[in-house]
Parts: structure tokens; sequence; C-alpha cells
């Protein structure tokens, strides 16, 4: 018999069937990409919908970052199905009970409303671009134009009003996508660590809270990169988002757990004795300590004295990735910790993911990457960045 | 002045965006309606004739599914561990021959004096493992030899086809459902291998089959019991701790169990109602 | 409109009507028939064919072992225990190599290319039921293996089909027999069997101390025709049931005597070879059930030609046959001297 990989070995009583781990890591990944989105996104609309004009540097890229994350969403799922040619039946055939099947029909229109905000953001860009450039690129470029080059201003107007209902739409668009992902564990029956009302809202929270740090970090790493000063008001306003949005964050899983342990129901003994234990590290450490309370208080920090410059932008930062790392291992102790606890509330298993195999560590490392390399692509394609763009500066937005 | 026009300039262009997206709602209604029409036109053809004669049964020879109500009954007072039943089954259904994938196995209560609860273990567990000496032969060790034991006991456990399933409600493509008779079955060509209704299942039923990439579990033996013969577990148990039968017969072993004991399902604040009966569980079993 | 919203449009409308169109044809036929899922895997999933056959389709050509179990303690239908053939040879129906009752030829139906699997290792096998086990419902016949054989295998004493051994003896004698009559009745079996029922040299076995219960089966076997002896068998025939009763009180009231030590050697090596008759005719030689003979001080020649008797099948036993079937004849001699020198009690 080869070796089962998904196998884990177990203390105190499992059912038989539940030594092999159905969720693996790229299940971690796969709400981690899909939070990234909302978050990223939600970014974009502060500044198309609610006026945030601090956010213009960012608005753009961020919007290409929900979308280069959005198109590797369903890299994870493929490759965890055991035959994934057959993927299409949940839409073929939606059961709509299901929230998979729901969540399929909301990640397709969700894509298709990123790719029709990105156009209508960067039409302008497009339509210059394919005057100028030749041969098979340049074609493409003609393609998206859609054989169109009105820039006038009543085509601008018109696309302005597109974007803006798209962005409106995409805001229950994309928290209704991740907070379907929270559903899908919220809604079972059969885990206690699962099975809680507050689970969509935790997800998309934490969702916001990730997407925000990431355009964070990635906007100060390609203003570097870039050698371009950092924006502070930007960072500033980002800041401010994510330290609201993470005090919500912390709130509601604190309020999910807290509510678990008071009701102390049966199986709780076991929750405590995970919890206090082999989770500790994960998360108490590393998803609240490290990744949330001392991100919070170091923005906190930051607002109380008024921080600005290069301490800002470093501390900023710096608790931006801890607070990616926090929602990384806060997917990673929902879905991997929650099968670790038995369904018979009686026994704990102890996961050890393969490295190289085809839903290994490596495997959930590279879809991980995989939308930063798309977004390094398309954004020499489709440059978000005002400076460099003088058609973006004054274009549709 | 300059306002006024801006704001007359406003207005037209609100009202052109307006009618634009106005008609932009119509020509796609029209569209979708004629796509709908043509397609829902053939639908409908076929629905009518449909609906005036009622779909045929599945092709089953010699059995017709509306006739049966099937149940499962278990007398943990008679089991007495020796695991037949899970080898069968292994054998009747092509179950992988591991420790890990079971459509049933059996567990064992054993309260040690001094205890309130029940220690747990079922023939999957590493030491009965050892002592069986294979993954694919079942045998429970005789561990509490030495100790005080107050009490003992073994219940098998299997899919309770639950009248409500958790599996069924959460499967995205439809691949799992419940049949007419009340058997919870799985499609394995149209599963997808999401392993949803793995997660789903509070009681453990179902796993994923790595080779076959499909989910699976116990179908009460679909292909027996629609040919008259028993689940394999039923007939090979030899202390009749397995007990099948259809509820719509009085009559049958599985109406009288339920009706003449005070039967116990598990797990019923789950709301999935299961169709597996118990007799001789008690406070620590679920 | 401008020209790109327009075509935008288009753009989106065509998607959406190819998708819809798509979805409608991709999806089954059969889908919906009966609810959310392909109505012809119903049909599909029933039509697998069944692996365990039955007991019926057995008794179509096993009508010898089937008359066994159908009596035997493995068919107990009124207390609900039934083992049924397939339990312990494995699925009738169809070839299944990953496990432990792997067929022996390719093919996939017994009888046609599918021989069944006689189970060799009994010891594993039975105690899948039989081994005593915390949990095990005490209503369950279950013992201690290395207690109850040692590392015999079960079909040493049990016939699988029919295993329930014969404890109690088949007629109870009705009243013990009197042993003054049965000594002044005893006076025509001196010549072969010894004054005090002690054979020594003489051709009959010793009888002194011998179970009463065997005793008077063993005339009656003689009387009968179960066992065959020309000096017996007419002896017998003029004993009726009362007076074996009283020879048999008064046997088994004399003492037997153990031979001289003789060959220390053999007797030890013996000792060793009778651990398997030690359950049934006791560590000592003394059996623990009155069916059963006493071996203790019994006559060496006679014990080995029993032992040779149930080996070649004059002596009827399936019992004794399976035991003494791997002794050797320097086994045997071995197993006799010891019995033969055991202390008498």
């Amino acid at each position: 018999m080869e070796t089962l990989l998904n196998s884990a070995p177990f203390t105190g009583y499992v059912y038989p069937n539940e030594t092999m781990i159905p969720w693996t890591v790229l299940i971690v990944v796969y709400p981690y990409l899909t939070g990234l989105v909302a978050g990223a996104f939600t970014i974009s609309s502060l500044y198309q919908v609610f006026g945030f004009h601090q956010l213009r540097p960012v608005a753009h890229f961020a919007l290409l970052v929900s979308l280069c994350c959005m198109v590797v969403v369903p890299i994870p799922l493929l490759l965890h199905l055991g035959h994934p040619e057959r993927a299409f039946n949940a839409m073929i055939t939606p059961h709509t009970t299901s929230a998979f099947a729901i969540f399929a029909y909301a990640a397709a229109f969700y894509v298709i409303l990123l790719m029709l905000e990105t156009w209508f953001v960067f039409r302008p860009h497009i339509v210059q671009t394919a005057k100028k450039t030749k041969g098979p690129v340049g074609w493409i470029y003609r393609v998206a134009t859609l054989g169109s080059d009105d820039l006038s201003e009543k085509a601008l107007s018109y696309d302005r009003k597109w974007l803006f209902a798209l962005a409106i739409i995409g805001i229950p668009g994309a928290h209704g996508l991740h907070g379907y992902v929270g559903f899908v564990f919220g809604s079972l029956k059969s885990r206690e660590w699962w099975s809680s009302d507050l689970m969509p809202a935790i997800f998309l929270f934490s969702a916001i809270i990730s997407g925000t740090a990431l355009v964070i970090v990635l906007y100060v790493v390609s203003c570097k990169l870039r050698k371009v000063p950092v924006d502070l008001a930007c960072v500033k306003v980002m800041a401010y988002s994510l330290w609201g949005f993470m005090m919500f964050t912390l709130l509601l899983e604190g309020l999910e757990f807290a509510s678990m342990v008071y009701r102390g129901r049966e199986g709780i003994d076991v929750i405590m004795s995970f919890v206090k234990g082999p989770l500790l590290v994960p998360f108490f450490i590393l998803q609240f300590g490290l990744g949330s309370v001392l991100p919070l208080a170091v923005i906190t920090f930051l607002i109380w004295r008024g921080t600005s410059g290069p301490t800002l932008v470093v501390a900023i930062t710096t608790s931006a990735c801890l607070v990616l790392l926090a929602v990384l291992m806060m997917r990673y102790n929902v879905v991997i910790g929650g099968q670790e606890i038995a369904k018979t509330g009686k026994g704990l298993l102890a996961y050890q993911p393969p490295i190289f195999a085809k839903e290994g560590l490596f495997t959930a490392g590279c879809v991980l990457v995989l939308p930063f390399v798309l977004l390094s692509i398309l954004v020499r394609f489709l440059p978000p960045w005002h400076e460099s763009d003088p058609a973006l500066a004054k274009g549709a937005l | 002045m300059e306002d006024k026009e801006k704001l007359e300039g406003q207005q037209k262009g609100r009202r052109e965006f307006l009618s634009c997206l106005g008609s932009a709602l119509a020509c796609s209604a029209a569209a979708a309606a004629a796509g709908a029409v043509t397609t829902g036109a053939v639908a409908a053809t076929a629905a009518e004739a449909a609906a005036t004669e009622v779909p045929p049964n599945p092709a089953i020879p010699g059995y017709d599914w509306t006739q049966h109500r099937w149940a499962f009954g278990v007398d943990a007072t008679k089991c007495i561990g020796c695991l037949r039943c899970v080898e069968a089954c292994k054998k009747e259904n092509n179950v992988p021959l591991d420790a890990h994938h079971f459509r049933t196995w059996v567990e064992r209560y054993v309260t040690l004096e001094g205890e309130e609860t029940a220690r747990i273990d079922s023939q999957a567990d590493p030491v009965n493992i050892a002592a069986s000496g294979s993954e694919s032969e079942y045998r429970f060790a005789d561990r509490y030899r030495d100790a005080k034991v107050e009490q003992a006991f073994f219940v098998p456990k299997l899919c309770n086809h639950c009248t409500h399933p958790a599996c069924v409600q959460v499967c995205p493509t439809g691949a799992t459902y419940k049949t007419e008779d009340g058997v919870v079955v799985i499609d394995h060509t149209y599963c997808i291998g999401c392993q949803y209704c793995v997660q789903a299942c509070p009681y453990g039923a179902r796993y994923f089959n790595e080779e076959t990439g499909v989910t699976d579990k116990c179908t009460w033996c679909y292909h027996r019991i629609t040919k008259g013969l028993q689940p394999a577990c039923v007939e090979v148990c030899p202390v009749g701790a397995r007990i099948f039968g259809d509820r719509n017969d009085k009559q049958s072993v599985i109406s009288q169990f339920i009706q003449n004991n005070r039967v116990s399902v598990l797990r019923p604040e789950t709301g999935n109602a299961p169709n597996v009966f118990y007799v001789g569980i008690d406070k620590d079993v679920s | 409109m401008p020209r790109h919203i327009f075509r935008l449009i288009l753009v989106i409308l065509v998607c959406v009507v190819v998708g819809y169109s798509a979805k409608r044809f991709f999806t089954l036929n059969s889908f919906y028939e009966y609810g959310h899922y392909r109505g012809d895997s119903v049909a599909d999933i029933a039509s697998d064919k069944p692996k365990f056959k039955g007991v019926g389709y057995c008794a179509s050509c096993h009508a010898k072992q089937i008359a066994e179990w159908s009596n035997g303690v493995h068919n107990s239908s009124d207390i609900g225990k039934i083992v049924k053939c397939e339990v312990c040879h494995g699925a009738g129906g169809a070839r299944d190599d990953r496990g432990p009752f792997e067929a022996s030829a390719t093919g996939a139906d017994h009888p046609k290319n599918l021989k069944m699997v006689v189970p060799t290792d009994t010891r594993k096998l039975c105690t899948f039921c039989h081994e005593r086990l915390t949990g095990r419902p005490l209503q369950q016949r279950q013992i201690v293996v290395a207690d109850h054989a040692g590392t015999q295998q079960c079909i040493v004493c049990h016939n699988p089909h029919s295993p329930k051994l014969n404890l109690t003896p088949v007629e109870a004698a009705a009243q013990a027999g009197d042993p003054i009559v049965g000594k002044a009745k005893a006076a025509a079996c001196v010549g072969c069997h010894g004054a005090e029922g002690v054979s020594r040299n003489l051709p009959g076995p010793s009888l002194a101390g011998q179970n009463a219960t065997y005793f008077a089966e063993a005339l009656k076997a003689y009387g009968a025709g179960g066992r065959n002896n020309p000096m017996m068998s007419p002896a017998a025939q003029a004993i009726n049931a009362e007076d074996a009763s009283h020879l048999a009180a008064y046997f088994s009231g004399l003492k037997c005597e153990a031979a001289p030590a003789s060959d220390a050697q053999a007797a030890s090596a013996g000792q060793a070879i009778a651990s398997k008759c030690t359950a049934c005719h006791g560590a000592d030689g003394r059996a623990s059930n009155g069916a059963w003979p006493n071996l203790a001080g019994q006559s060496k020649d006679y014990l080995i030609n029993a032992i040779k008797a149930y080996k070649g099948g004059a002596r009827n036993n399936g019992m004794m046959a399976g035991i003494v079937k791997d002794l050797s004849d320097s086994d045997a001699e071995s197993v006799a001297t010891y019995y033969a020198s055991a202390t008498c009690k």
C-alpha cells in the first residue's frame, strides 16, 4: 500500500475514517487567496466608491492585485479535487443547498466583474498602447479595445459611470464571495471548531485585513523598486483602515472563541487541551499575539504619536507583514486545526503536511507565489502608476 | 450660468446614461428571452409530454423502489466484536484494504473501575492493527485483559442513511443523493472528489477513495437489497447484532425490532434523523 | 451610447447565452429525473454483482458439510447464532485477491474458476469469535487460547462445521452398577485383562481404574459393532447393559498399576508429545471427563496399537484420528511409554 500522505496519527478516539485528513494545505491557501481578493478590492472600492482620494496611488494597483489573486484561486481547488475534469459539474448542475455550488457561480461572476473593472480603468492606456504597439502583443491590445479608440469626454464619462456601478456591485460581490467561504465552514454541524454563525463575518473581516496588508506591503515594495517616494498620506489611510478592520476582526474572533469556551459543549475539554497544546504556538502566539495584538499595538502607537516619514513606512510595512502571517495562520488553524479535532469530541489528530506531494507544502507555496508572478507581468502591460502614465493620471478613474 | 450649463449637461449625461442602460437592459432581456424561448420551447414540449406520463422507476429488474422503506437496526448487546462484518463489507464493496477507509466499523467501550467515562477504541486503532498483524485483517487486541473492568461492550457503526442527510445538503454537484427507498448513495461517475460531504457528516461515515478519486460510504449494499439479499455485514454477522429490513412490512425483523425495543439513534441533536436504530448503547456512545 | 459600451454589452450577452447553452447542453439526460441527481445512477448502483452468495448456494454441491452444519451448533437459529459458510470460506460470488481470503485460481466465480479457501490457520480464524475478549458478551463461548489448546489448531479437536464436542456421555448410566456383582461377573475377563484388572503382559488392556462411562460405552460398541475385535466382539455380545454397568463399577474402583520406569528418555520425550493429549486425557493420564479413557498405567503395547488403529482407521474416531495423524512410530512409542509409567492414583 502506498504511503497515505494525508493520514494522521491520533490520540484518544477518532472515527476510523477521520485518520485521513480530507482538506489539506491547498484548502488553506484557497480561502487565503480569496481573502486577498476581497481585501484588495475593498481598498480599491474605498477610493472608487467612498471617495478616499488619498488612496489614489494604490487604487488601480489594488485592482490588479485583486485580479491576479482571483485568477489563481481555482488552481488549489482543482489540484485538490479527485476529478478536476468534472469540476464544471458544480456549474452545470449546481446543487443550490451547497455553499460550494453557490461559490462557483459567485466566483465566476466576480472574476468577470474584476476583469470588466480592470478593463474600464485601463481602457485609455489600452487604446493608446494599441495604436503604438506592433506585432502579436499589439494585436491583443487592439482586440481589447473592442475596435473603439474613443477617448472623448462623453466616452470617458460612460466609463466612469460603469466603473462606479461595477465598484458598487463589486463590494457585496467580493464580500459575498468570501463570506460564502466562511459559510462553507460555519454552516457544518459536524465540527465544533467550525460550526459558528460568526464564521462568515470572521472570514470576511480577516480577508479585508489581509488584502489591505498585502496592498500596503506591495505598494511599499513597488515604490522601492521603482525608486519613487512612498505617498505617506496613502499609507496612513491604509494603516487607519487596517487598524479599524483589525479591531473588528479581533473582536469577532475573540467572541467566537469565547462563546465556544463559555458554552462548554460536549468535547470542549478536548478542544481546550488542543488549543493549549499543539495549537498554542500557531493560535495564541502566531495568530493572536504576534500577528494581531502586536501590529494593532504598533499601529495604535503610530496613530497616537502621529508618526510620519520613513519610520511610519517601516513600522506599517512590518505590521502589515505580521498581519499577512496572522491571517494565513488563521486559515491554517481553522482548516487544519478543525480537522485535527476529531468529530467524536474525544480525540485529536496530528497532521504533518507532506512537503513534496500533489497537495504538499511546496505546491501550496508555489500557488501562493503565483499571483505575484502574474502581477509583476501584468503591471508591465497595464501599469497602474499615475506618475508614469499621464493617460491614467488624467483618465477615467 | 456655467453652473447651470454644467448641471444641465450633467442631467443630460445622466439621462443619456439611463436611457442607454435602459436600452442595454432591454436588448439583453430580449436576447436572453430569445435564447430562453428557443431552448425553453424544446424543454417545454418535453416537460409537457413528460407531465402527462409518470417518469418510470429506475430500471432495476424485479424491483420497485416505491414499495420499500429500508431501515437498519443494531443490537449492541449481542455484538461480540469479531469484525467479520468489517471484512465482509470490504470484500463485497471493494473498500481499500487499510486502516483508514471503512464503510462500517466496530467500536469498543470499556469502563474501568474508578473511571467515569468509557475508553473507546475501534479496530483501526494502531494497537489493534498491531495485534491483528495486518491492516487488512481486523482483530481487537485484548488490551484490558489485566485491568479491572466494570463494563465493556461493542458497538457496530455504519452510515445512518439519515432522512435529512447533511452530506446530501452540501454536495455541490448532486453526486450524492437519497433514493426513494431511503438509501443514501453516491454516483461515482459524477462526484468531483471535493470531500465536502466527508466534512459534513457528523458520524464520520464517509471517506475519500484516493484510487478512484471519489468519495464513498456504506450503501446498505444497495446492489444486494434490490435483489432480495441482505447487506453483506448483516449476512455474515454470526450473532444477529445487525438487523435490516423494510419498514413498510410491519412484520419484518426491523419493524419488530423498532417496535419491541426502546431504540435510540446517534446524535439526534443534529436534526439529521438517522435511520439506524440502536439497542444497548449508553451515554458514552455518540 | 459609445461604440465600446455597445460592443461590451454585446460581448457580455454572447457570453451569457453561450454559458447558459453550454449548461443546458452538458446536463446529462437523466439528471433531474427523480431529483437533483443523475437518474440512471440508481440502476447503475443496483446492478453491481453481489459477492456473498449465501448458504443456499453452497448447499447444491456440498450436501455433506451442509448436513453437518445444519445440525451443529454453528447453526443455532433458536438463539440467533448462525455462522454461515462464507464467514470462514470467503465470498463465493467473486474473486477478491486483495485480502486474507485470496482465491487460489484465476477467474470470477465459484465453482467455475474460483476455488474457495479452506482455512488452515484455524487458530487464527476461530479465535476471531472465540477468543476471550473484554467486552464480548458472556453468552458467547470464548477461551483463553494458550490455556485451552496451547499451540494446537482448533480443528484438531473440533469439527468446524459442527464444533461442539460431545462432552457428556451419550447415555449416562441409568444407575451406577454394583461393584460386588461386577466382581463376580469379572471372572471371565481375568484371562486377558489380569486378576486385578492390571494386564501387564496379557493380550488385553488394563481395565483397573478405567472410567466407568467409557468402559460401558466400549463394551456397548463392541457388542453393537462400532468397535470390532475377534475376541471382544462375541464376548461383549454376551454382556447385557446391566451387567456392563456392574462390571464398569467394579473395574473403575480398582487401582491401576504404573509400569516400572524403563526408558526415562522415551518417557520424557513422550511427555512432551503428550501435551496435545492432556486436554482430554489429563496431564497425569486421568481424563477430565468420564466419557474419555484414563491412560495412566495402561499397557504400553496396547497404547501403541490403539494409536496405530486410529491412524489407520481401524478404530473410527475423527477426533483421535486428527490428533494422532502426525505421530511417528517413535513418537507413538514415546507417548505410550510415558503414559504406561505415569503414576497411578
